[in-house]
């Protein structure tokens, strides 16, 4: 019985602990390149899940819903480099910072002005009805998250590895200067990582929809996990999201569980300040060398 | 073109003092958005139902004349603070005849005390957190107040919390897990229900007390550990979208025990986002959506038409907001005023019956007594019945009910 319930709790942990990995995964897509990260990101989630959701009611069938919040997600992520980070990396400035707060702010308000501040479910094909492997229930609508989550990061990460674009992307995030003498625009290669951020944000939003609703409120607690396991993981490290997703997503479940339900946030936090203390580059992090 | 235009404002401002001194101004509040938002639009615009039936039929009788009702509406989105300005606004109107409204039992704490300051009459509806009323009465370290200007109609959590663990009694359970959400609902709920367990007998164990923010999607960990423990029933108290997700983490976890809780359980989105998963969970109401008596049909039928809706979003609040409408115009009649105070006074003595939706309502308040909250408390438990969810409609849950509130309104 007991090991059961660890099973099942650290599986029903892990999964919602992916999505967390998959907002993350949004912020190091950005940071690799501009070394700037949408601290609105979170609204993107919830705006593209709002838009999914109008789709869906305007009788879209379930590909095109999935095809359309993507690019809504990803014009929502050029919106924000446009808007928010040119100009301040232009100047040199961090003032990237406050303008996607404040972009994302907007984002919100809007939301509750165009679908009210209700939280309304979402409708899908996939079963919420829990199959049983080995004494564990899971039920396919997570399975897909888990499916979901992993198919776009390895698909993000195929097209930085085998696409000429994608050779852009990782040069300038290896070396800005030298990729602009080699003739890479750091200009497009930023928009372009905004664009897979947002969209990113966007496949968050859709597969976790069907499970915590849509609502304006739906991604604040997620995306403050999700900043925690970005900077817990390292800011450069993709694998290392999966991994400390999964590992702060099922030490939530365990604590809540041994500890009490009211000490649910507890373990991410001291994760974070631990992290910063003992390894500001993060877990998986690679320390970086700062010329002076 | 100033000139007229100025005259015209000036002309405008005294044509509505003149009409001011025949209105009775009410305020309506509630959270008119946000995850409490069915039952606050539902007992607004069930009061509204009410107000525009009293308007269209002329207005209050108060001497010669007849004063319609204007409303005043705000909406406190459920929070706290935004609830404690609302009340400074409202107990800074002079005109004011009294207040409608309040869902959130935190609100009630934070602002009500800015009304009662002013001798503001207000019925809290449909608020059922024990504290708002007990706030005001006698306790251990402090005397209560003298003068109450707050009365609440309402199925009060102690009647409710009585109801929940008698049926876990009747149903001959002896473990349950208590779940309840952070807020000062939920809180006060889970002591209520602690509380009726120790004076029903103790019949029951407690195997598992959890708690669980607003937001939390996630309730794996609570559920485990109520199934770990052996739970037969799970008593909840929290509001809808929470509720939906501890319902639908019975469902995978399989956990096919009743769910039995405040009667937020009948809150549409819980109804909505609980789908199946939602079906049998218990909750006593005052009022079921069924036309069981030619009043409730009127009353359904007029609400569905006003709104166009098939389904009340929460038809306990609408029903008590209508009601509570009805209530307040007869107290204004009874004391011949818009006067608040005096319409207080007139509350706490009303002399005619007022044939409600819920029922007759036979002198339901009495003079306040800091030592028994009951007497500004308009429901007992007779006023309520358990419903039950069954295919996404809450229904009676015993028949038994049904025919008595049949019989009841034939006499």
């Amino acid at each position: 019985m007991n090991t059961q319930i660890i099973a099942q709790m650290v599986v029903s942990g892990a999964l919602m602990g992916l999505v967390y990995a998959l907002i993350a995964y949004g912020f190091q897509l950005t940071y690799a390149t501009s070394k700037s990260i949408n601290f609105g990101q979170g609204e993107l989630v919830m705006l593209s899940a709002f838009f999914s959701l109008t789709l869906l009611n305007f009788g879209a069938p379930y590909w095109l819903m999935i095809i359309g919040g993507l690019l809504f997600g990803a014009a929502l992520g050029l919106l924000v480099e446009r808007a928010a980070v040119r100009l301040a990396l232009q100047q040199k400035s961090e003032g990237w910072i406050l303008l996607s707060i404040i972009l994302g702010l907007l984002g919100f308000s809007a939301a509750e002005n165009i679908w009210g501040r209700d939280d309304r479910p979402f409708p899908t094909p996939i079963s919420a009805d829990a199959l049983h492997v080995f004494g564990i229930n899971i039920t396919p609508l997570e399975i897909s998250v888990a499916i979901g989550v992993f198919a776009v990061m390895g698909l993000v990460e195929l097209f930085k590895r085998k696409t000429l674009l994608g050779k852009a992307f990782e040069a300038v995030a290896a070396d800005r200067d030298a990729a602009e003498l080699m003739g890479i625009s750091a200009t497009r290669t930023i928009m372009l990582s905004y664009g897979l951020s947002g969209m990113v944000a966007a496949m968050a939003g859709i597969l976790i929809a069907p499970i915590t609703t849509v609502g304006p409120t739906m991604a604040s607690a997620l995306i403050l996990k999700a900043f925690a396991v970005a900077v817990v993981a390292g800011l450069d490290s993709g694998f290392g999201v999966v991994l400390i997703g999964i590992f702060l997503g099922a030490l939530e479940s365990l604590t809540s569980f041994y500890v009490g339900s009211g000490w649910r946030e507890a373990p991410g936090l001291i994760l974070l300040i631990l992290a910063l203390a003992v390894r500001p580059n993060g877990v998986f992090g690679k320390a970086a060398i700062v010329k002076v | 073109m100033k000139k007229t235009l100025l005259a015209t404002v000036l002309l405008g401002a005294v044509a509505q003092t003149a009409l001011a001194a025949d209105v009775v101004k009410i305020a309506l509040t509630g959270p008119f958005s946000g995850g409490s938002a069915p039952m606050g639009t539902s007992m607004r615009d069930g009061a509204k139902l009410a107000i525009s039936e009293i308007n269209l039929a002329g207005g209050i009788k108060v001497g010669s004349k007849k004063m319609k009702i204007e409303i005043v509406e705000r909406d406190d989105e459920g929070k706290n603070e935004r609830g404690a300005l609302i009340a400074q606004e409202l107990a800074a109107m002079d005109d004011l005849s009294g207040v409608i409204g309040t869902v959130n039992t935190g609100i009630a704490l934070s602002g009500d005390k800015h009304l009662q300051e002013k001798g503001i009459t207000k019925i809290i509806t449909p608020a059922a957190g024990s504290a708002s009323m007990t706030q005001w009465a006698n306790k251990a370290d402090k005397p209560g107040v003298k003068e109450l200007s707050i009365f609440r109609f309402a199925a009060h959590d102690g009647i409710q919390s009585a109801m929940v663990v008698e049926h876990a009694i009747n149903q001959k359970f002896s473990k349950v897990a208590i779940l309840h959400d952070a807020t000062n609902y939920g809180v006060s709920g889970r002591d209520d229900l602690l509380d009726q367990i120790k004076k029903q007998g103790n019949k029951l164990e407690v195997v598992a007390t959890e708690k669980f923010n607003i937001g939390d999607k996630d309730m794996t960990a609570q559920l485990l550990r109520a199934k770990a423990g052996g739970a037969q029933a799970i008593l909840i108290w929290g509001i809808g979208p929470e509720l939906a997700a501890v319902s639908n983490g019975m469902a995978k976890n399989e956990m096919k025990i009743p769910l039995v809780g405040g009667w937020t359980l009948s809150m549409s989105n819980y109804i909505d986002n609980a789908g199946k998963n939602g079906d049998g969970t218990l909750m006593p109401q005052t009022f079921i959506e069924e036309a069981i008596t030619p009043r409730a049909k009127s009353f359904i039928d007029g609400y569905h038409k006003a709104y166009n809706v098939t389904r009340i979003p929460s038809p306990v609040s609408a029903a008590q907001g209508y009601d509570a409408v009805y209530i307040f115009a007869a107290a204004v009649e009874q004391a011949q005023s818009e006067n608040t105070g005096k319409i207080k006074l007139a509350l706490e003595d009303l002399k005619k019956p007022v044939h409600g939706v819920i029922t007759t309502w036979q002198h339901p308040f009495s003079t306040w007594n800091p030592a028994n909250v009951e007497s500004h408390e308009a429901f007992r438990r007779s006023d309520t019945v358990m419903g039950m969810i069954s295919e996404g409609h809450v229904v009676f849950a015993n028949q038994a009910d049904r025919a008595r509130l049949i019989k009841n309104a034939s006499k």
